[in-house]
């Protein structure tokens, strides 16, 4: 008789999931399936709504990264209304990301990833949670916590509010930065820089080392990476092109408004969640996991492989240093944190660039929207993968069909795959413990989904 | 406001997604308690949608915390009666609330344990009884969820008061 371990809750990832693992009469893994929970209906909520409504609406599609959902909603209006923001806008919009972003993957290596590799993967669960961050490293914890609140508040001051944010619409922002206000934030941003490029140097002496084995063992999956680029191939969190890389590390480069000839959807009758793929490969879709098809993932570890440099200094001298000890692609699914790091000094970087940039405080920050019939297709990097918003609009600029895919749903194909991979490596004839599992779980929480 | 979180010693949290009918019944709540009582100043009360694990995981880690968290939530118990508002402890949340749910984004137990167990924080959960949740987006509370919110505000209120332990 099939025996099932299910591990629920998954603690520390954002969201809630389960975790199914199947074992056959040998008590070995016969397969293992995540189970996410999707968010049903809102393409269909969309219809009727006025463009410019979205991007205050859809805030509340994800608690965790609000900032991102706002931004690529705000550009998809920006596209059914053939608009342009002047440059000062789209710096301001950049800023409120960047600023976002450096708090939320702060949040995510210390709070989430960190008790698995500071207190150790093995732990008891007593011990090995946002506490015991507490207990190992009280003075980094203490600093983290100050970082993520400041950046919090240094959006609410400016952007009005940091959890449900309104400022961005299309056509542009809701009002320019004065000199005052880029004063004040200009006294906060190198610290954020400091502790970003501090982070980073903790992470590879004392944290990354210790943890090869579990970092070349847990998770492990060959294959392809999505993520946006600049023309001349830099990773961007707002703008470009998206590039779809094959495992292999051949890729190709397309506009957003594409992504339908490059991507496709399959569905699993066991998931509510659906499986992007990539449909331009021509391999249809398999999760096998000796001979997977069109998978691909999204989210840290994909930007920096699908990459060819970084946008910044620091950042890409970090990118050569992982380059050179991981290869490109690299496939390792725990190095998701290492580039989660990476991508963490970028974020740093160019909020200090943007805040020192003085015409980011032009007041020219609208272009006028009128209404028309039209597809706008917006696009950001979101934290936990490339977030796509698809609208289309008739002539008062009202939407008429809707389309969504968010940056955990690029990841559910690959996340099952390494939830399998590491069940088989460590589950045998039916024996596993508290750290086994745990090692399962971390399998996910690398992705963030 | 976020520039307040760790200043106030009370903090009146709400959660819950308000696309998703009763869902939203924590962050109605916060505003009918804004817009409709003269909370005292030591109280800070926020709509934090979806987005109340982050901001837990700050107050579970920050040198300076507040005396009291309440928050506000919806549950579908059985034997509960809809609309029906009461208080349960950390180990009452059901189990569905920390994992099927996962748009709700209810804080996990392990945190809200961790809060009252690590930190002397005093935890409380007021919450009531959903007539129904849609599987897809659909805003708006039913009729009895609305009446419910009058119901919660004054318990909370209560819990502000009370001079209470863990």
């Amino acid at each position: 008789m099939e025996n099932v371990i299910n591990i629920q809750p998954i603690t520390r990832i954002e969201g809630h999931a389960k975790v199914a693992i199947h074992l056959d009469d040998a008590g070995n893994v016969a397969d293992a399936r995540l189970h996410v929970q999707s968010f049903r209906g809102f393409e269909k909520f969309c219809v009727g709504r006025p463009a410019e409504e979205m991007p205050r609406i859809v805030c509340h599609i994800c608690g965790i990264c609000p900032w991102a959902h706002h931004l690529a909603s705000s550009k998809a209006g920006d596209a059914c209304f053939g608009v342009t923001p002047p440059p000062a806008a789209i710096k301001l919009r950049r800023l409120m990301q960047m600023l976002a972003y450096v708090g939320d993957k702060l949040l995510n290596f210390y709070f989430l990833a960190a008790p698995d590799f500071v207190i150790g993967p093995d732990a008891d669960y007593s011990v090995r949670n946002v506490m015991g961050i507490i207990g190992a490293a009280p003075d980094i914890a203490k600093k983290v916590v100050h970082l993520r609140h400041l950046t919090a508040q240094i959006i609410e001051k400016f952007a009005g509010r940091a959890i449900h944010p309104t400022f961005s619409m299309p056509g542009g922002v809701s009002k320019p930065m004065t000199e005052t206000e880029r004063q004040d934030i200009l006294g906060h941003v190198d610290e954020l820089l400091e502790f970003s490029k501090f982070t980073i140097q903790f992470a590879k002496e004392n944290v990354f080392p210790k943890y090869m084995d579990a970092i070349k063992t847990i998770g492990v999956i060959e294959v392809g990476y999505l993520g946006t680029v600049t023309d001349d191939g830099a990773l961007d969190f707002y703008d470009g092109k998206l590039r779809l890389m094959k495992p292999d590390g051949s890729y190709d480069d397309f506009a957003y408004d594409q992504y339908l000839d490059y991507l496709g959807e399959h569905v699993e009758p066991w998931s509510y969640q659906k499986f992007p793929y990539a449909k331009s490969w021509g391999d249809g879709f398999s999760l096998d996991l000796d001979n997977p098809s069109g998978i691909y993932r999204s989210n840290t570890l994909s930007r920096i492989n699908v990459c060819d440099k970084m946008a910044t200094p620091q950042a890409q001298a970090e990118l050569e240093e992982f380059r050179e000890a991981f290869g490109r692609p690299a496939h390792l699914t725990l190095l998701y944190h290492y580039a989660r790091l990476i991508e963490l000094v970028q974020c740093a970087e160019q909020m200090v660039e943007l805040v020192n940039d003085p015409e980011i405080t032009d007041p020219n920050v609208r272009t006028k929207i009128e209404p028309r019939a039209g597809r706008g297709v917006g696009c950001v990097e979101a934290p936990r993968g490339t977030l796509i918003h698809d609208y289309e609009t008739d002539e008062n600029g009202l939407i008429t069909k809707a389309n969504l895919i968010v940056g955990t749903t690029h990841n559910n194909a690959a996340m099952n795959l390494s939830v399998k991979q590491t069940a088989q490596e460590l589950i045998k004839d039916g024996i596993y413990d508290e750290g086994i599992l745990n090692k399962v779980e971390m399998s996910i929480r690398a992705y963030d989904p | 406001m976020i520039k307040d979180l760790f200043e106030k010693p009370v903090l009146v949290l709400g959660c819950g997604n308000i696309l998703f009918g009763d869902d939203g019944f924590g962050p109605a709540v916060i505003n009918h308690l804004k817009e409709n009582y003269s909370l005292p100043d030591s109280v800070l009360a926020m709509d934090l949608g979806t987005s109340i694990r982050d901001i837990l995981f700050d107050l579970a880690l920050s040198e300076k915390k507040p005396q009291k968290i309440i928050i506000v939530d919806a549950v579908d118990y059985p034997n509960r009666n809809p609309g029906e508002v009461f208080e349960i402890t950390v180990e009452g949340i059901p189990k569905k609330k920390t994992s099927d749910f996962s748009l709700h984004q209810f804080p996990t137990v392990n945190i809200l344990q961790e809060l009252r167990d690590h930190t002397g924080i005093v935890v409380k959960i007021i919450v009531a009884q959903t007539n129904e949740i849609p599987d897809s987006v659909q805003p708006g509370l039913s009729k009895i969820m609305e009446e419910a919110i009058v119901v919660a505000c004054e318990q909370i209120l209560s819990l502000i008061k009370a001079n209470d332990t863990m």
